[in-house]
């Protein structure tokens, strides 16, 4: 067989990986906007709590959809861009987490927003930009517990519960991290005519 | 007509979309033909020996191979959801009966994804039904510290996210759904059965989260086979190229853009 290169730079791959990854933290974005007018439009109590709080969730709509539309017309944002939304998005479900009306912090129960977001953020991103933001999202989450005063720090069931919330989100990072990276080399192997079962993943397992 | 064809994918742009007319030296838009449909999904010969097991039969794209490499994401999951369930078992417990089921259901998981483990060591993935039954063995066992945690209430339904992310990686959209449906539609009932009313949000709310997860994993996993598949026929293009030893191609930039993600 000849001697073939890679026809892709490593800077082409990276990119590529911006262009595929973007369209899962759209869809991401798009289930916690969902989320987040429903929630809006089931739990007010009031005129005045609706109105304050949907234009913050039409504001997001607004912004995806941008996105969105890029993304289709086959021109998506590049590497910094999404990332500052990704943040946006972090700061967005802190704020839920925080400032919804009737539960904070621990007791509120949307922290599962955090999921979707930081698990597509991890299938686009390298392990350590990833790991970077796994961890904003868990300091985030464990500064809006603290902060509300709703977890003791004395080792009991609300600590445990913390725990074990923080653990899942960080298992969202790592499994599509990790999952990312088996891609990675796949792709790699397979661009270079490679296409069975390798022993570097039995090694990676 | 072989050879025609040959050197008509060869002159076929990455997309598909358009053929090098060296007279004119210029693209022009491909018309469709079966050949050209051919280039647009290479065929991957399955790793020796996994034909007879392969998933090829009714998953579309995913092949038996994206479920071997999949394992490894679910086996790391289960592996994480095992350490998690030990550590917090441990951590103030309360009633010896909800321990013993938390323990009992917790090493037989370790068990099952010890096994699963050496498997893929030896480079030997499991066997589809294996793998699936132990997926479904996962839900089996969070749905079951569900119940005896009073439903609703009990913190460890988070685990389903992590039960889900393997699925969603490894497994075909059709199996995904399905999977996903059945946790949806099992937990959904737990909690209709023993959550307060006003808590209905945040009942839909997990819901609807379980759901995203499942969808971008395996959005994810789609637009990866999609590229792979582009990779090896711009490989098998590259090869024709060298064999060949066409002089008129365009810059290697113009042939490797990203392709038209699946919808």
């Amino acid at each position: 067989m000849p001697n073939v290169r890679e026809v892709r730079t490593a800077a082409q791959a990276n990119q590529e990986d911006v262009f595929f990854g973007q369209t899962v933290i759209v869809w991401a974005r798009w289930s916690v906007i969902v989320a987040g007018i429903a929630l809006v439009l089931w739990t007010s109590t009031s005129v005045s709590l609706l109105t304050q709080t949907m234009p913050f969730f039409l504001v997001l709509m607004a912004v995806n959809f941008f996105l969105h539309g890029r993304y289709v017309m086959g021109s998506p944002l590049n590497r910094v861009a999404v990332t500052v939304a990704s943040v946006v998005d972090l700061v967005l479900i802190t704020a839920i987490v925080v400032l919804w009306p009737g539960s904070h912090g621990l007791q509120n129960q949307f922290y599962v927003l955090y999921f979707p977001v930081v698990f597509a953020f991890a299938l686009v991103f390298t392990r350590r930009i990833e790991v970077i933001y796994t961890v904003l999202a868990m300091l985030s989450y464990t500064a809006a517990c603290v902060l509300t005063g709703t977890v003791p720090l004395d080792l009991g069931s609300d600590d445990k519960v913390l725990v074990m919330r923080l653990i899942v989100i960080a298992a969202m990072g790592f499994l599509g991290n990790y999952y990312f990276r088996i891609q990675r080399d796949r792709l790699l192997r397979a661009s270079q005519g490679e296409t069975k079962w390798a022993s570097s993943t039995a090694s990676r397992a | 007509m072989a050879v025609d064809s040959k050197v008509r994918q060869h002159l076929v742009s990455p997309d598909g979309k358009w053929f090098w007319d060296g007279v004119a030296e210029q693209w022009k838009p491909a018309p469709e033909t079966t050949a050209d449909r051919a280039v647009e999904t290479p065929k991957v010969p399955p790793p020796p020996g996994q034909s007879a097991r392969g998933l090829s039969s009714f998953a579309g794209s995913i092949s038996a191979e994206d479920l071997a490499y999949g394992q490894t994401v679910l086996v790391w999951a289960r592996w994480i959801l095992i350490g998690t369930g030990l550590l917090l078992s441990f951590w103030a417990p309360k009633d010896l009966t909800m321990l013993q089921v938390q323990l009992a259901a917790i090493i037989a998981l370790a068990f099952g994804n010890f096994y699963l483990h050496v498997q893929l060591l030896r480079g030997h993935p499991a066997l589809d039904a294996v793998v699936y039954g132990a997926s479904l063995g996962d839900i089996c066992v969070v749905t079951a510290l569900v119940l005896v945690q009073t439903g609703y209430a009990s913190p460890v339904f988070i685990f389903y996210f992590a039960a889900i992310v393997g699925i969603s990686v490894a497994f075909p959209t059709l199996m995904t759904a399905g999977y996903t449906a059945i946790v949806i539609g099992i937990y959904g009932i737990i909690c209709l059965a023993t959550a307060p009313p006003e808590d209905y949000p945040a009942v839909f709310t997990r819901l609807l989260m379980i759901a995203a997860v499942a969808v971008c994993g395996n959005l994810f996993a789609r637009h990866e086979a999609q590229r792979r598949a582009d990779a090896i026929r711009l490989h098998h293009e590259l090869l024709d190229e060298i064999e060949q030893g066409a002089p008129s191609r365009p810059p290697i930039q113009a042939r490797t853009q990203p392709a038209v993600p699946a919808s």
